[in-house]
């Protein structure tokens, strides 16, 4: 029973956590159609705040906000620099001018700050644990599963019920269409990069709130996750994105709590072995999205 | 492009530096060349030992250079790729390197004490571990400054046994690179060697930051153990104590110098930077060496700010007795230099070194530096050297 419960909120924190990174990358992705792989950086530009911010008297909590409404600036710096002035000319080049966005930021911090990992403030409660029935559990875990699933919830209502929300999904479906009727591109392009900003710094907060530092090469794990995990989702579906994160820790986890000692030593090629089972099961993702893919 | 400028620079401090002392005006420098990573996974240790090499050059250069000789240290980043790391060491070398520094690590410094050997130079690695570091493996002129996972997992292993009486011991082993996991074979064995029982082993994944799965098969051992082993890398060291403590594994912990992190131990802090033991290299103060106290002088001098961790030791060292060695030799003909780095003892901020021959493989024969944290602080235990060393 205990041993279930532990699986069960395992598989729900984890997964949580996955599905917000995956849903920050998804949501650029659906509108442009086009990876940022400088995706990564902006959760560290929220781990570098927080420790910049570190020696300051502010409370936590105002930290972490500055920590995510600086990532959302990162994102929206993304589009103005890696993004825009080559959005129109090929894919090739975005892929390298986000390739290399990420790169220098990267880079930025390894000169100006560090090689080395430093030290980044948490608050008391990332580091109690309660007892849910027999289970002691760290209430990060709790945090992470409560904060996703109402951001969750939030960025459905904002994509059902705002005028913003349905101008991105109308853009997601059809770019040019979109415009024709009077959708303003740059604006929902910025918006979407702001919105995946958030999410990044969000997840960053609660990624890095396992870790405690914070290092240059921070956003490389959360960007291959979220990656792997919109691929098995469905690339050009919001929906599917979560549905990829939560399968993608599940998978994980499930692999974690049953491989023997000899074959855990190989675990990721166990996982990605499934995922290409899966893509070759369905090639689309498991959640198809709107029928159209044409790039603006 | 940052290389080349920094290169650039180094060039032009050499000439200036060369207009000073007239004996060594008129003769070639002595050229270190370094493949050290500045960038990618590999630079928190790489660049620390590079700052502290430049301080070691700078201070051979004015106190009268090596043979007479002024000392350059050029290097190029290897990026924390092996591929790039070898490319650099061939650059180094056709540019009329004397002698290699090579990257930690035996997984990226390996590339560049290869392209030393067939080039008939002395490589030397600044903390590669991994007894795979050793003249076997690498040709009869390579050599790492470092003492061997051997000792490392031994040191730790008569610790827990002889001075602390921990008898049972729970073994955590990241598979991240040979490092991480030759460390845990090598405590295994000394550890159960001098009496102790391995309660339970497991694997991790570097970079998953979730330990929940084998924190449920600890508790599902019903058992606590004495001692926590924990052989992993970066990061995830401090996520996995914090994981063990906070659902009440309070046990010591044992470790090797990747935890040798001052952004860990005020990471994990007075609640979780409790009953922490590893070995490492040296230790920061007076009391690891006399000499240290004018490193960490000359080393804020020349850098505007204090060391930040002790890996800069490993720079320091590499060059003083490359610098040591070359000055017995007599030249810096690669084999006259291996034979002196053979022959000579070396009284190291990182510890007495003492090589064995190459058909012994250079294993080096070195103390260990033992830290505590406690309340997130470090402090200075004391050198170890272990009595039964496992073999490699």
């Amino acid at each position: 029973m205990g041993f279930g419960l532990q699986f069960v909120i395992d598989v729900l924190s984890l997964g949580g956590a996955y599905a917000l990174m995956a849903l920050g990358l998804v949501i650029v992705y659906g509108i442009l159609k086009l990876v940022n792989f400088a995706y990564g950086e902006l959760i560290m530009v929220a781990g570098y705040t927080m420790f910049l911010l570190g020696g300051s008297a502010l409370p936590w909590l105002v930290m972490a906000a500055v920590a995510v409404a600086m990532s959302m600036l990162a994102g929206v710096l993304t589009d103005y620099v890696a993004f825009r002035p080559v959005r129109a000319k090929s894919v090739t080049a975005v892929l390298i001018t986000s390739f290399a966005f990420s790169t220098l930021l990267q880079n930025l911090a390894l000169l100006f700050i560090s090689p080395r990992p430093r030290p980044v403030a948490l608050p008391e409660i990332f580091s109690e644990t309660v007892t849910i029935a027999g289970v002691v559990t760290p209430v990060r875990n709790l945090i992470t599963l409560a904060a996703s699933v109402l951001l969750l919830g939030l960025f459905a209502l904002l994509m059902r019920k705002t005028v913003l929300g349905i101008a991105m999904r109308a853009a997601a479906t059809h770019f040019i269409m979109a415009r024709m009727l009077g959708v303003p591109a740059n604006l929902i392009i910025t918006s979407a990069f702001a919105i995946s900003g958030f999410l990044a710094g969000v997840v960053g907060l609660l990624w890095i709130g396992r870790i405690g530092t914070v290092t240059p090469g921070i956003g490389l794990e959360p960007l291959l996750i979220a990656f792997i995990a919109t691929v098995i989702g469905g690339m050009r579906s919001m929906s599917g994105a979560v549905l990829g994160g939560f399968l993608f820790a599940l998978i994980d986890t499930t692999l974690n709590y049953t491989l023997s000692q000899d074959l855990l030593k190989f675990r990721d090629a166990f996982t990605f072995t499934l995922v290409i089972l899966i893509l070759l099961w369905r090639p689309e993702g498991l959640i198809k999205g709107p029928a159209t893919g044409q790039r603006t | 492009m940052r290389n080349t400028r920094k290169m650039l620079l180094g060039g032009v401090a050499t000439l200036v530096l060369a207009a000073g002392p007239a004996a060594a005006q008129d003769k070639e420098p002595i050229i270190i060349g370094g493949a050290m990573s500045l960038t990618g996974v590999q630079a928190p240790l790489d660049t620390p030992a590079l700052r502290g090499a430049e301080v070691a050059v700078k201070y051979l250069n004015d106190n009268g250079g090596v043979l007479g000789r002024q000392v350059e240290l050029r290097n190029i980043d290897g990026k924390s790729d092996p591929v790039t790391v070898g490319n650099a060491a061939v650059e180094l070398i056709d540019g009329g390197a004397d002698i290699i520094m090579a990257p930690c690590d035996f997984d990226f410094g390996g590339p560049a004490s290869r392209e030393a050997q067939s080039a008939g130079l002395v490589g030397i690695s600044t903390c590669a571990s991994d007894p795979l570091y050793s003249s076997w493996s690498l040709g009869d002129k390579q050599f790492t400054l470092s003492m061997w996972n051997t000792t490392m997992g031994a040191t730790a292993a008569e610790f827990a046994l002889k001075e602390n009486d921990w008898k049972t011991a729970y073994v955590v082993t990241d598979q991240f690179i040979a490092y991480t996991k030759s460390l845990s074979k090598y405590f295994n064995e000394a550890f159960t060697a001098g009496g102790g029982e391995i309660l339970l082993e497991d694997t991790y994944t570097n970079g998953d930051n979730n330990f929940t799965a084998q924190l449920a098969r600890l508790q599902a051992l019903g058992t606590k153990p004495d001692v926590i082993f924990l052989s992993s890398y970066g990061q995830d060291i401090g996520s996995i104590i914090r994981a063990l403590r906070e659902v009440g594994y309070d046990a010591p912990v044992l470790g090797g110098d990747a935890y040798d992190d001052p952004a860990m131990h005020e990471a994990l802090g007075e609640r979780f930077g409790n009953d922490i033991y590893f070995v490492t290299h040296t230790w920061m103060g007076p009391e690891a060496h006399p000499k240290m106290p004018e490193f960490i002088d000359l080393y804020t001098q020349m850098h505007g700010a204090p060391p930040d961790t002790s890996f800069v030791s490993t720079g320091w060292d590499t060059v003083m007795m490359m610098a040591q060695a070359i000055e017995a030799a007599g030249s810096t003909d690669g084999a006259a230099v291996a034979t002196a780095l053979e022959e000579g003892e070396f009284d190291l901020l990182t510890g007495k070194l003492d090589y064995a021959d190459a058909a012994g493989g250079h294993m080096p024969m070195k103390a260990a530096a033992l830290i505590k944290l406690e309340g997130g602080q470090p402090s200075f235990v004391g050198w170890r050297t272990p009595e039964n060393v496992p073999a490699p």
